[in-house]
Parts: structure tokens; C-alpha cells; sequence
């Protein structure tokens, strides 16, 4: 049986990808047929591949970071009739649908309010041993996230049922926004599912991927939020 | 000494401000008050130099210069947090600003574009892809 996903929506947020973009989409869409891709100021041809592949263009004039453009993006989707289920979804084509498909699930279940992919919950997957250690140690020195027992913050999976969708607003327009919105989740006393993703480390999503270095802004930034 | 509990009297001050995130009318005038001083403060240091060593020594510090010093660093310090607090604030309005904008100027798929769509409604689609990969060099020929 082929489940119905007309009430899901995928927000992508797309800042050159040119090379993947399209291939991503034409994926994804096979499975969900409502995706709005925001183009955070690309300066490739990222904008004229998505255009015509079936998703939802929407562009930032200028560059303003990976939170702001799930914020739009989110926004968007919200406004769209029918939206219930929003899925935050790298462009890069490092998630599986399949994942995106489980964790729909458990929403409609009504066994969360969210879910969160984490790449540590199971076996370790294929995540390089140093990324691993950075990337549990910013998800166990952040209060929230241990309150809610995550094992991985910075998981560019993530879906939400439409009630807390309504309330997420992404400040951090940068990278910290991962952080932040844990945050408010611990905050909002909604229920918080992680389910264990797998993400594909290709050669192109480990050259444009957070580098390590950017465990140090993450934390800055985090440590400066209240008072900015 | 005095100088001391001027100072951390100062950095507490800084920290209240950097806490406090609302950009009030009555923290403009406080803000316009401090600099008039200051310029005041200003002048009367260049006529009478010999003041600032009088003033160092009524709070305890030795020479009229280390005076100046702690000044400046404190000043300095308001300044940068000033500045950053704009920063943010202007940030915060670009961000809304190109949303709507970003939100307002949508692109909808076209009706076949998706990939699930009719051959026929795949046809279409093709043609505006051909279309605008034309529109976007800046080449179209027209008709």
C-alpha cells in the first residue's frame, strides 16, 4: 500500500548545492510531493535546478545562514493548506527517505509531538570516530539536551507535527541554531522522540559538511545567545 | 581606593547592559547624557592637563595618564557593546525583511512538475526548463 504524504512537508535549505540538488529532489519527491526548497542566497545555479524539479522555490536576496533559511522555510510550509507534518531535510542527500518515512510514523502515531534523527542511537553507523567524540560532546554539555536525554543535536533530520511547528522560531541564523532549537523543545514541555537515522557521509557531503572547527563557533555562539 | 570600586562599579554597569536586550527612549537619553559629559569631560582635559592628575589623586590612582587609561578601557568597552547590540538588532530586521520578501516571491512548482506527473505534464515541464535555463543566460531568442 502506498502511504499518502500530501500532508507532510519537507523544508530544505539550500546554499550551493548545485551538483546535488536536482538528483536530491527528484528522490525525495518520489515519496513526499510537497518540498519548498530555500535557496539561501546561492551563488551557483542551485535556484534554476530547483525550478522545474517540482518543489517549492523560495530565495533569500542575501546569504543568512542555515537556521534563518529553516525559519522561512518553515513559515512557508505553515501557510500551506493542508500542512501538518514538517520535516527539516538536508540538501545535500545525506538523509534517507525511508528514515523520514519512520519518523512520520511515530508522529502520527501520536507517540511524539517530535521527532529527532540521531546518528548515535543504534549501532554507530559510518560516522568518522573524531566527528562522533565532537559531536556527543556538544549534545552532553548542553543542559537541554541532556534534560531530554538526546543523544545527537546537530541532526539535520528532524520532524515536527504541525502545534509545535506553529511555535519553533529560529533566531540563530547561524549554525547554532541546532542547539537552539533543542532548547526550546526542552522548554516547551512537548514530547521528544529520537529515532536512529542513517546518514550517508559521501565524498561531497564530507567536503561541504560542518567542519570540526565549527564545534568551537557552535559553542560561542551558544554561550552569547541569551545576551545578543 | 576608589579607582577600584569605580571600576568594578563600571564593568557591573556594562554587564546590566549587555543583559538587558530592550533599546528604551530612556537609555538613548542616558546614552546622550554620558557622551555630552564625556566631550565636556573632553575639553576640560586638553585646557587644564593638570586637572587629570588631580582627579587621579582624589580616587587614587598615581598619574593623571593611568587615569585616562582606565577611562578609555571603559569607554571602549561600552562602545564595543553598543555596537554589537546594533549589530544584532539590524541583523534581526534584515532577517525578517528578506524572509517576507523570500515568502512573497515564491515559486509554486508549475502543475507537472512533479515527478509523478502525467507524460504529458512532463512535456510541459521540460519546455520551462528549457525556458529558463534560456532566461537565466540571458540568451532567449524569442519566439
Amino acid at each position: 500500500m502506498v502511504q499518502d504524504f500530501q500532508d507532510v512537508w519537507l523544508v530544505i535549505p539550500v546554499f550551493n548545492e548545485e551538483t546535488v540538488i536536482a538528483d536530491v529532489l527528484a528522490h525525495v519527491l518520489r515519496t513526499f510531493p510537497n518540498a519548498v526548497c530555500v535557496d539561501d542566497g546561492s551563488s551557483d545555479g542551485s535556484a534554476a535546478r530547483i525550478l522545474g524539479s517540482g518543489a517549492h522555490l523560495l530565495r533569500h536576496p542575501i546569504n543568512l545562514g542555515q537556521g534563518a533559511a529553516l525559519q522561512t522555510g518553515l513559515s512557508y510550509a505553515l501557510a500551506r493548506p493542508g500542512a501538518e507534518y514538517f520535516v527539516t531535510f538536508d540538501a545535500d542527500g545525506q538523509h534517507q527517505v525511508e528514515d523520514v518515512v519512520t519518523m512520520i510514523g511515530v508522529l502520527r502515531e501520536k507517540e511524539a509531538d517530535v521527532v529527532l534523527g540521531s546518528r548515535f542511537l543504534e549501532a554507530a553507523h559510518e560516522v568518522p570516530p573524531l566527528k562522533k567524540l565532537i559531536l556527543r560532546l556538544i549534545a552532553s554539555l548542553s543542559r537541554p539536551s541532556r534534560t531530554l536525554g538526546l543523544t545527537d543535536t546537530h541532526n539535520g533530520l528532524r520532524a515536527f507535527n504541525r502545534a509545535v511547528a506553529e511555535k519553533v522560531d529560529i533566531t540563530q541564523a547561524g549554525m547554532a541554531h541546532a542547539s537552539e532549537l533543542v532548547d526550546f523543545l526542552a522548554r516547551a514541555n512537548v514530547k521528544v522522540r529520537e529515532v536512529p537515522v542513517t546518514i550517508k557521509y559521501t565524498e561531497y557531503s564530507m567536503s561541504k559538511g560542518q567542519s570540526l572547527l565549527n564545534g568551537v563557533n557552535i559553542i560561542f555562539d551558544l554561550a552569547l545567545r541569551r545576551r545578543g | 581606593m576608589i579607582i577600584k570600586g569605580l571600576l568594578i562599579l563600571a564593568a557591573v554597569l556594562l554587564f546590566v547592559f549587555f543583559l538587558r536586550r530592550s533599546h528604551t527612549a530612556r537609555l538613548q537619553a542616558f546614552k546622550r547624557i554620558g557622551f555630552t559629559l564625556f566631550c565636556l569631560f573632553g575639553v576640560i582635559a586638553v585646557i587644564q592637563p593638570d586637572l587629570m592628575t588631580w582627579l587621579a589623586n582624589r580616587v587614587g590612582v598615581g598619574r593623571g595618564t593611568d587615569l585616562l587609561l582606565y577611562i578609555l578601557t571603559v569607554v571602549f568597552g561600552f562602545f564595543s557593546l553598543n555596537t554589537y547590540l546594533r549589530f544584532k538588532d539590524t541583523e534581526r530586521r534584515l532577517t525578517r525583511l528578506a524572509r517576507a520578501m523570500a515568502i512573497r516571491d515564491a515559486v509554486p512548482p508549475a502543475e507537472g512538475d512533479s515527478p509523478g506527473g502525467s507524460g504529458v505534464a512532463d512535456e510541459a515541464a521540460q519546455g520551462r526548463g528549457v525556458a529558463l535555463t534560456q532566461g537565466g543566460r540571458g540568451e532567449g531568442q524569442g519566439v
